[in-house]
């Protein structure tokens, strides 16, 4: 028990996750940007972001004037470990999962949503204009995109009836996986979204709001956060991975590594959209997410469900 | 010209000349009949007031004003000029802004620098200054700035004291019980630059923005006037580094003009190709800024990496890589030797080969598209109204480009064409940025083919006829020059007193200060999301709005 | 134990990153440093957009009068441990700009700078070498200049 609270998939687990992807995209945009990336550090860059991080923590932590301390300070050690738990759902290897249970799906569903809420608060305790303003877009974005977040990931659970995520990656077959196609890329897309990734990084937009509800978070509070953003991360790629691309199952072997393999397939893809495609607006997210992409996810419930009826012979 | 020439028939005039190919030079006896002529001037077509620039003229106890009409469809000029009292109490004249939209804020920079106060200006605050010169007029040639400069403490506690006082009153005049809230969008924002926008937004609605500018004010107008023709290069390239070699070329015909002399021909060419190379290192990083402003820093990253092969040119040529002072009156600095002219080819290969990809990914992007298709319209009456020029002029489909309209250098050699686009928006002043990359590499084909042939005919001496020589000093005259520079038209206007070692006066027209003008026009009643890229895609750099 | 402290101390030297307050001409230099070729992400460099997660400030170049408070309330916004790089003959008695009547022509002797980088405006390759100065002083462990003293202790911002 203590192993898996504290190395796998616990606390060191998610650290090294952390370093390993945080390097992974720099390393991965600046190619992209026909750069070299980190490289003097370690092989390949590679104790660039394990420096990165540690530096942080040894920083000063600012608490600005006329904020409530509590709430400053509190938020993102609420929000790091509230994005940590999902790791316990995931079935990372066959059989093995820390918290087996027949809601699974629903609870890691919960979990991801939850945690915007926290980022929210985190801008509203910030008292800065704003970091006010990356907390309401949050808020904005979470409401408009996890309906189709939820709609999307309930499809396997509809198709396998089943909420377990481990009955869920044990009953995925080929032909499952070419019905879940469309499910899938509605997913993803409600993933970039949720995960605040181009074309919707419309929370933490640089060049409009500054940092979003991150600006005037320092030290060991950005530490913090930054995990809870790469937590998050793994959950929903994993979450990904494990609904809709059958886990750790492979073509040869099932093992972990496979299901890292697809995270990272996911994670590359998101990369090529971040460096290819602008941001939008607030007004066209809504747009897209109200008048496009909801529908669709309905659409594609419907869609499952015929597929139900018609290959797996539900309606025996 | 006839026309204009009846109209000025209907007043006192001192003079009226013709002056250079598109000009007609006149001078008012009294300044009170200004008002009427700029209302003739306008009905006859010249909708543009292009900058003013005062003249203080201590000795003569009167301050000249220069009034620079222009009219961007049948490039007709008009170089207006009266004299008014020097006093502070008397120095005064009827503003033109509420003719001209785009005299507001260059009347309100002639009023903070030499006092010209403009009657019936709708907002007449200082503007560009820092807070401890306000009222003090500092580019009138009495004011003793080392005297001012003595009390550096008590000035910056002003300055801080006033930002504060300022900040301090426009939060209280909120009404606590709207919701509208001042953002301050800058300095220290990471896409603004040294500009502040004072943002009136309700949540994400913009109600209006009220720019504060000045922060790279280096009052480069008055330093040219302490250093010698050759130092004042210097000032002049620093007007944006980001197209230095254009500003330069400028400076270096006003004074040539003045001296009376011609360069070589060589020398124009060079240039030409010098300049063409300013400017696609100017658009490229503008290509940049624009992706930049919605978050998405590959184009950058791309563009700067065949910016540096054009970087190595100019390196090559100069020795430095962007300060290049390059260009001087009289030619240019060096010669050219055939190593250059292959670094120069490397760069152009690179362009070519990259040139596809930047199309294909960048340049037909949906989701660009999608944003910046209907954003920030500028049409081509708001294009005469406000004086805008270059890039922003043309994307609006105003056929206005100096290169064109009054060749300079060896321009009138190149085969050259406007190009424009229709729509005016943002996305088209994206469009209009890269084909003139396109057509600048062109220009550089043909100047670089041009030289090289003349090189290998023997008619041009690259090591020795790059420069001819030139008076250590000048004769009392003045002249005006005018380029097209990365963002659009400098005008400059030289002044000279006899025997000359420095310059009397110099202003600098640089085209980012009317752009400027124009964000709270096409921001109001946009969200904050659209700031961002608005601003970037007119293409404004800080040095040349503050100068 | 000691070996712990050890790494951390190594780690603050090796991740720098850099507040983004662009004042100059130099800055264009800098982007340029950023870019393609010169990619100073290759030792760990990194830009932030907000004062808060920096290490080091970056003076590129002039300083005016009017945006002298915008730069030292950026400085006061970063946390500890925090050093200054000064770019440029502007930043050290104001360069081109020595007779103007409007930048403050001792930048650093108001925000004392740890590492200054001459040129005008300085290469790239010289932009880094500089930064590469301040990671060895992070390592040394001598604390910066500006906290030892300078004229904006005294000053209203």
């Amino acid at each position: 028990m203590l192993f898996e609270i504290f190395i796998f998939p616990g606390i060191l687990y998610i650290l090294v996750w952390t370093v390993v992807l945080f390097w992974f995209f720099r390393k991965f945009m600046a190619a992209l940007h026909k750069r070299v990336g980190p490289s003097f550090n370690g092989p390949a860059g590679s104790y660039q972001t394990l420096f990165d991080l540690s530096k942080l923590l040894t920083k000063e932590s600012i608490t600005p004037q006329g904020v409530n301390p509590y709430l400053f300070s509190l938020m993102p050690l609420l929000a790091a470990s509230i994005a940590i738990v999902p790791t316990a759902l995931i079935p990372w290897n066959s059989g093995s999962t820390v918290l087996s249970s027949n809601y699974a799906l629903l609870v890691l569903v919960v979990l991801i949503g939850i945690e915007p809420f926290l980022l929210f608060l985190t801008g509203f305790g910030s008292n800065n204009k704003y970091s006010f303003l990356g907390g309401i877009r949050v808020l904005t974005q979470m409401i408009s995109m996890e309906t189709s977040f939820f709609l999307a990931a309930l499809s396997p659970a509809i198709l396998f009836g089943t909420l377990n995520l481990n009955s869920i990656v044990e009953s995925s077959s080929w032909l499952s996986f070419v019905v879940l196609i469309p499910g899938f890329f509605l997913y993803f897309i409600a993933l970039l979204g949720l995960l605040e990734q181009p074309p919707f990084n419309i929370p933490d937009a640089e060049q409009e709001i500054v940092y979003g509800f991150y600006t005037e978070y320092s030290g060991t509070n950005y530490f913090l956060l930054k995990i809870a953003e790469f937590s998050e991360f793994m959950a929903v790629f994993a979450g990904a991975a494990t609904l809709f691309l059958g886990g750790y199952r492979g073509l040869f072997f099932d093992n972990f590594l496979c299901l890292f393999l697809k995270m990272l397939a996911i994670a590359v893809v998101m990369m090529v959209i971040r460096a290819s495609t602008p941001r939008i607006t607030m007004k066209q997210m809504l747009q897209f997410s109200w008048s496009y992409l909801v529908p669709l996810t309905l659409l594609n419930l419907a869609w499952i469900m015929a597929a139900k009826i018609l290959f797996f012979g539900a309606a025996q | 010209m006839d026309d204009l020439k009846n109209i000025f028939s209907l007043f006192d005039t001192e003079y009226i000349t013709e002056y250079k190919t598109s000009w007609l030079k006149v001078k008012l006896s009294f300044s009170s009949n200004l008002l009427d002529v700029a209302q003739m001037l306008q009905k006859n077509g010249l909708r543009t007031i292009s900058t003013i620039s005062p003249t203080d003229f201590i000795d003569e106890n009167k301050i000249e004003m220069n009034y620079f009409f222009e009219d961007l469809v049948t490039k007709r000029n008009c170089w207006l000029k009266c004299d008014i009292p020097r006093e502070l109490k008397h120095c005064k004249i009827e503003s033109l802004s509420n003719l001209f939209k785009g005299a507001l804020w260059h009347e309100r920079e002639a009023y903070s620098m030499f006092g010209v106060k403009f009657l019936n200006h709708p907002d007449l605050r200082p503007i560009i200054l820092s807070q401890d010169y306000y009222n003090k007029f500092p580019f009138r040639k009495d004011f003793d700035w080392q005297e001012h400069e003595k009390n550096s403490v008590e000035n910056m506690n002003l300055i801080v004291e006033s930002f504060q006082e300022e900040e301090h009153l426009s939060e209280n005049k909120l009404d606590p019980n709207s919701s509208e809230m001042i953002l301050n969008w800058g300095p220290t924002h990471p896409a603004s630059g040294p500009i502040r926008l004072k943002v009136h937004c309700d949540g994400e609605d913009i109600l209006g923005i009220d720019p504060d500018i000045g922060f790279v004010w280096r009052a480069l107008e008055h330093l040219v006037t302490q250093k010698d023709f050759v130092g004042a290069i210097v000032a002049v390239e620093r007007l944006c580094f980001m197209d230095n070699i254009n500003s330069m070329v400028c400076y270096a015909q006003a004074v040539e003009e003045i001296a009376e002399i011609e360069i070589t021909e060589f020398a124009k060419w060079m240039r030409v190709l010098l300049g063409e190379v300013g400017r696609i290192s100017s658009h490229m990083m503008g290509m940049g800024g624009f992706y930049n402003a919605m978050g998405l820093h590959t184009v950058a990253m791309w563009n700067m990496d065949m910016r540096e092969l054009f970087l190595d040119f100019l390196e090559s040529y100069s020795g430095a890589r962007i300060a290049t002072a390059s260009v001087e009156a009289g030619g240019v600095r060096y010669g050219l030797a055939p190593e250059m002219l292959e670094e120069l080819q490397k760069a152009l290969d690179k362009f070519d080969a990259t040139k596809e990809d930047i199309k294909n990914i960048f340049i037909n992007n949906p989701t660009m598209k999608m944003r910046a298709a209907k954003l920030g319209i500028l049409t081509q009456d708001e294009v005469q109204e406000y004086a805008l020029c270059g890039v922003v002029a043309r994307a609006s489909g105003v056929k206005t480009d100096i290169r064109i309209d009054e060749p300079y250098a060896a321009y009138d050699q190149i085969e050259l064409e406007y190009v424009t686009q229709k729509g005016g928006s943002a996305k088209d002043r994206l469009f209009q940025l890269f084909e003139e990359i396109e057509q600048s590499v062109s220009i550089i084909k043909q100047a670089k083919k041009h030289i090289e042939q003349k090189i290998e005919e023997g008619e041009f001496n690259p090591t020795k006829d790059y420069m001819v020589k030139m008076p250590k000093k000048l004769p009392k005259g003045e002249a005006i020059a005018r380029v097209e520079w990365a963002r659009g038209e400098v005008l400059m206007h030289l002044v000279t007193q006899e025997k000359a070692k420095s310059p009397y006066r110099l202003k600098m027209k640089a085209p980012s200060f009317n752009h400027t003008m124009m964000v709270e026009h096409l921001l109001k009643g946009e969200t904050l999301s659209d700031i961002p890229l608005v601003f970037g895609s007119l293409y404004i750099c800080q040095g040349d709005l503050d100068r | 134990m000691l070996k712990i402290f050890d790494f951390f101390a190594h780690s603050k030297s090796e991740s720098v990153w850099m507040a983004h307050f662009c004042t100059g001409c130099c800055s264009l230099e800098m982007a340029a440093a950023m870019g393609p070729r010169y990619d100073w992400e290759r030792y760990g460099y990194l830009p932030t957009p907000s004062p808060r997660q920096a290490d080091v400030l970056v003076i590129t170049g002039l300083i005016t009068k009017k945006v002298l408070p915008a730069l030292l309330r950026t400085y006061q916004q970063m946390p500890e441990p925090k050093y200054v790089l000064a770019l440029g003959a502007c930043s050290f008695d104001g360069g081109p700009y020595n007779d103007s009547l409007a930048v403050v022509k001792n930048p650093t002797e108001i925000l004392p700078a740890d590492v200054f980088v001459a040129g005008c405006p300085p290469t790239p390759e010289a932009i880094i070498s500089g930064l590469e100065q301040i990671k060895q002083k992070i390592k040394d462990g001598i604390p910066s200049a500006a906290s030892e003293g300078g004229l904006y202790k005294e000053m209203k911002f």
